[in-house]
Formats: structure tokens, sequence, C-alpha cells
């Protein structure tokens, strides 16, 4: 367990539990704008930033957030000009990236093993700068994601009633590409650039199984987040020495053996409300009259026993004036001296 | 109602849309003053979307003008006098999000960045959640709703603003009846505050009793402007098709009982 409390420990546990914090908080956005694959696409693009930073000398960790951000704001506009083909342009986008990277890092003459850092992640050669620049960085994507939650919600929920409520829907949906760079570059030195998608969306994935509102996903992906991130840190750490487990894979799999547990808690919360759901009657044309005798009506030709109630164990079902009950496929309500089929 | 009337709520002059360069609206004068209800019906396809896109600014004019409240819609910033029903078929996304929340976001052009709700707007989100009849549901899963019961709570967010100005597009497609007369109720609540309704349908069903005048489209153009009449409906394409994307899902699906069907004796008793 000593291993927990070296140094360098530290500054990896501290950079994980940042980065747990921030990707999900953007995850989120991106999960409800059906954009989840977006953080794959920036990281891809962040590829060729990393390869510009090991040729020029510069911090690659600058010129990945740079390249980044220009991805993460071109992707958003093309997604705003283009509507059909919009995922091929984005695809397009992704390839170049990696490719130019590449291209890049040859061109460096660092080859491929310079770019593994930051493909694969390397958090155990974090320094304190860097742990510095990842706090601030953090800081700002988790101020702005939860204090412009309001309006990134309503963007990301329909962008249309957004812009009619006077909201700036461009610039928001811009925001949104901006944190999920930053927050790329955040996680490329944690879990690596190849899986910081995976802790900006499998939280989320996770959180909503459970959750029936916004404001819970978000904080609940948050928190599970930094849970999956401290928590496959720690396995990694604690394997024996003469394995090399790699932290970004630990992460990730930890991460996913929480949506592993939580999946089925949500199938069985989801077929109850479904089950749970009120019966409406169908439209009919108001000539047509009481919806009651729309012909699917009939009596129960069973002589009913059984006397249904709130606590017979059945389940009850909310239906216009009444509450109907479900079981082995019939749908009933008591009136007066009998049972009718609905 | 005097043309001449300096106070319109939304006045179109001489307006004309062009979409991917071809036009689809043609030729609009309208103009429309507090307090009216108004309905525009037409067919699929003859522009009525399109008429209310170009109102709010969605969809920008190849011609001509659109003043709302009196300003050029490219420089009206007065949003919340605004409330916008768009067509859609839910109110859900990629995320979970209660009803509260969905309705919330109805006085964010009240409100600015980085500053809480206040007391006020609570009371506006409650108030139009009761209005619309979810009150005992404002916790719970937009999608967990039924497609009517989804359609007033995106009526229950553009009230949530405390409009003078209400736009609603398609508001009763392909929902159940329960939805459509408390639909009905709200706007005639709203009516009664003054507020100013443009409804775009192409079937007005418990609707008909609010209207005080219709526009009928036809092929981009107003083919039709004044009070209801009864041959509104015969006015539309014969061959338009009913928007009921939702028409499976809206209902719970039909339990069929393996006992149940016609043919079976029912011992005499009486059907309700």
């Amino acid at each position: 367990m000593s291993i927990l409390f070296l140094d360098f420990m530290l500054r990896a546990l501290l950079a994980a539990f940042l980065t747990g914090l921030a990707a999900p908080a953007v995850g989120t956005y991106l999960v409800q704008r059906r954009l989840a694959l977006l953080g794959d696409g920036i990281g891809h693009v962040a590829v060729t930033g990393v390869a510009i930073g090991l040729l020029t000398g510069a911090s690659p960790t600058l010129t990945a957030i740079v390249v980044a951000i220009i991805g993460g704001v071109l992707i958003e506009l093309i997604r705003q000009q283009g509507r059909s083909s919009g995922d091929v342009a984005l695809a397009l986008l992704f390839y170049g990236g990696i490719a130019g990277g590449i291209l890049v890092t040859g061109l460096a003459g660092v080859g491929a093993a310079g770019l593994q850092a930051f493909l694969f992640g390397s958090i155990a050669t974090i320094s304190w700068a860097d742990v510095w620049v990842t706090v601030g960085l953090v800081a700002i994507v988790v101020v702005l994601a939860l204090g412009l939650a309001p309006q990134l919600f309503a963007v990301a929920q329909d962008e249309e009633f957004a812009r009619v409520a006077g909201l700036n829907t461009r610039l928001y949906n811009i925001v949104v590409s901006v944190l999920a760079a930053v927050t790329v570059t955040v996680a490329m030195r944690t879990v690596g650039l190849l899986l910081v998608s995976a802790l900006m969306i499998i939280p989320v994935a996770t959180a909503q199984q459970l959750t029936r509102s916004f404001r819970a996903t978000l904080v609940s992906a948050m928190g599970l987040g930094t849970v999956a991130a401290v928590g496959g840190l720690v396995v990694s750490a604690l394997a024996p020495a003469q394995v090399n487990v790699a932290p970004g894979a630990t992460i990730v799999l930890v991460s996913l053996a929480g949506f592993v547990l939580a999946w089925p808690v949500g199938v069985w919360t989801r077929r109850r409300r479904r089950l749970a759901t009120p019966f409406v009657d169908p439209v009919l044309p108001p000539n047509e009259g009481d919806p009651h005798l729309d012909g699917r009506h009939t009596v129960v030709p069973e002589s009913h026993e059984h006397h249904h109630g709130a606590d017979c164990g059945h389940q009850a079902v909310p239906h216009g004036d009444h509450v109907d009950y479900v079981h082995e496929g019939h749908r009933h309500a008591a009136h007066g001296s009998h049972y009718d089929e609905h | 109602m005097p043309v001449n009337d300096p106070t319109t709520v939304v006045q179109v002059r001489d307006g004309a849309v062009s979409l991917g360069g071809r036009p689809v609206l043609r030729r609009i004068d309208l103009s429309i003053a507090p307090g009216e209800v108004l309905a525009v019906l037409g067919a699929n396809g003859s522009g009525k979307s399109t008429l209310v896109r170009a109102i709010t600014g969605l969809a920008p004019l190849s011609h001509g003008e659109v003043l709302l409240f009196d300003t050029p819609v490219s420089r009206f910033r007065d949003w919340k006098r605004v409330g916008f029903v768009p067509q859609r078929a839910t109110a859900a996304s990629g995320v979970p999000a209660s009803v509260w929340e969905v309705v919330a976001a109805g006085r964010l052009s009240h409100r600015a960045p980085f500053r809480p709700m206040r007391a006020g707007d609570r009371a506006a989100v409650a108030a139009a959640i009761a209005a619309v009849g979810l009150t005992d549901r404002s916790r719970e899963g937009v999608s967990t709703l039924s497609g009517g019961q989804q359609q007033r709570v995106l009526i229950a967010r553009a009230i949530a603003g405390e409009p003078d100005l209400l736009i609603l597009d398609e508001p009763t497609a392909g929902i159940d009846r329960q939805s459509q007369e408390s639909l009905a109720e709200t706007l005639r609540l709203a009516t009664t505050r003054g507020v100013t309704i443009v409804l775009v349908t192409h079937e007005l069903g418990p609707l008909a009793g609010l209207i005080g005048r219709t526009v009928v489209m036809r092929d981009g153009q107003v083919t039709y402007d004044g009070p209801p009449t009864s041959t509104d409906h015969a006015d539309l394409d014969p061959g338009h098709h009913h928007h009921l994307p939702g028409a499976g899902a809206d209902y719970a699906p039909v339990v069929t009982a393996p006992i149940g069907g016609a043919g079976r004796p029912m011992g005499g008793r009486h059907l309700r």
C-alpha cells in the first residue's frame, strides 16, 4: 500500500480525480446532443497537436490544447452548416487528425514511441507543474459546465426553442465544443487520447440508468467519473510489479464495470415505469362519443374471485377516471359487481 | 382590426422565404393585433410552418420584413415576450430530464447566465406545470410521459416565460383527446390574460371555439384571411396526411387478452 503515498502517486491521484470530475461534466452535454463520439473526434485531432509540439519543441500539452480547440470549433461549424453530410465531414477530420499526427511525429524524428505516452496516457510521469495546469483547466471546465448548465441544457435539449428564447445557440454550442477540447487535453495525460472519450461518456451512460433528471445525471456522472478514475488508478498501482497494468485501461474498465452493474437495474426500473404508464383512450372524432364504447371494452367472462386493490400485488395503472389492474395479459377494472376488460 | 393600427404584435410585409433557392413562402402580408387568436391552416407543405419560423426569426426572409412588437425581427431582443412551441414529436433528449427541468428552460429568456432562479421564476414554472395538469408528474422524466403529455410539457415551457405572444406549431399533432382538451383549456386561460396566440394546425378539433381568425395557406401563399368558416377543412388538400408519428407510441400498447374477442359469449352482461 505504501506506493499510494509516494509523491508521484499523489500527483497521479490528484490528476485522476480532476479528470474524472471534468470529463463527465462535459460528456453529459455531448450525450444529450447525441454527439457521444465528439470526444473521440477531438482526441484524434489532438494527436496532430501533440505531434506539432514534439516537432517544434513546444509543450505538447499547449499545442494539443490549441489544435484541439481549433478542431472542436471546426467540427461544430461543420455540424451547424451541413445537415446530412455532417458525420462524414466529422470522419474526414478524425482521419486527418490522426494521419497528420503520425506524419508530423515522423518528421520530428520521435517515432510512434514518442506519441505513445499521449495515446495511452502516462499518469505516473505527471509533474507538479502539470498538476497545477490541470487544476486550472478543470476549474474552468467545471465552473462553465455547472454555471451555464441551464443555458447549455436548453440549447442541447431543443435548439429552436432556445433560439426563440433569445439564447445565442451558436455560441453555446461552440462553448461545449471548446470545453470538450480542453477536457480531452486534460485527460490526455491520465487515460490517453484514445480512451479520453470513454471517461466522458461511460459515467453518463451509467448515471442515466438510474436518474430521472438532468441535474441528477450530471452530478452523479461526475461522482462516478471520479470514483472510476481514482479507483482505476489504485487498481493499476496495486497490481503485481512484474506485470505492466496501464492506468488508462484500468480506469476505463472500472468505469465500464460500473455500467455493467447499473444496466440491469436501469432495465428493471424502466420496465416498471412502462408498466405503470397510464392508459390513454385513443383519439376519436367527437361524434363517436364515449371512448368507453369503442368496442375494445368487454366484461371479463370469467368469474373473478380475486379482488384487486392497492396492495394485491398486481400492477395498478391509472386509466381515465379509474384504475386498471394488469395481470397475466389482462387489463381490467372493477365495474359494479363485475370486472371489465379494458 | 384596423390595418393602420400602430401597435401590432406581428407584422409581415411582403414577406418571402426561400430554402436553398426554392421559394417556399411568397408575398405574405399579415398583421396581428394584440389579443388576437389566429389559426394558420393548410395542408402539409403549404408553408404554414415556414410562416411561423419566419415570424420567430428561425427562417430568414429573402424579401420583405417581419416586425415583432414593432421591431424588425433581426433586431428584436425582447424574447421574453414570445413563447414558442416548436413542432416536435417528443420533449426528450439524449439524457434524462424531468418535467420541471424542461419547463424551467422557459424562464431562460428572463434570466442572465450564472444567475440562479429567483422565487418568481420558480412560481412561474410551477404555475405553468399546473396549467397543463402535470403537477403530480413534475419530478418525473419526460421520456416516461405519453406523447400528449410531452406536448403539454412543451406548452408549459412556452407559457412559463409569461409571454405576450404565444406561437404554437402543430401542438395537437398526434396527441390524445384528453391532452387536446387540456391544451384548449390552457390556451383559453391565456387569452383571458390578453395573450396573442398564433396556432399552426391542420385540424382545429377542440380548439375551434377559441379561434377568432384563420389564415389559410396554400402553395406558400395566403389564400384566405378572415373569420373562421365552416369550409376551413374543405380548403385543405384532401390528400394531406396526418402527422401521427407517435400514433402508435402515444398510447400505452393495447393489451390483448387471450380470452377477449368478439365471438365469445358474454353471459348476457351489458357492454358499459
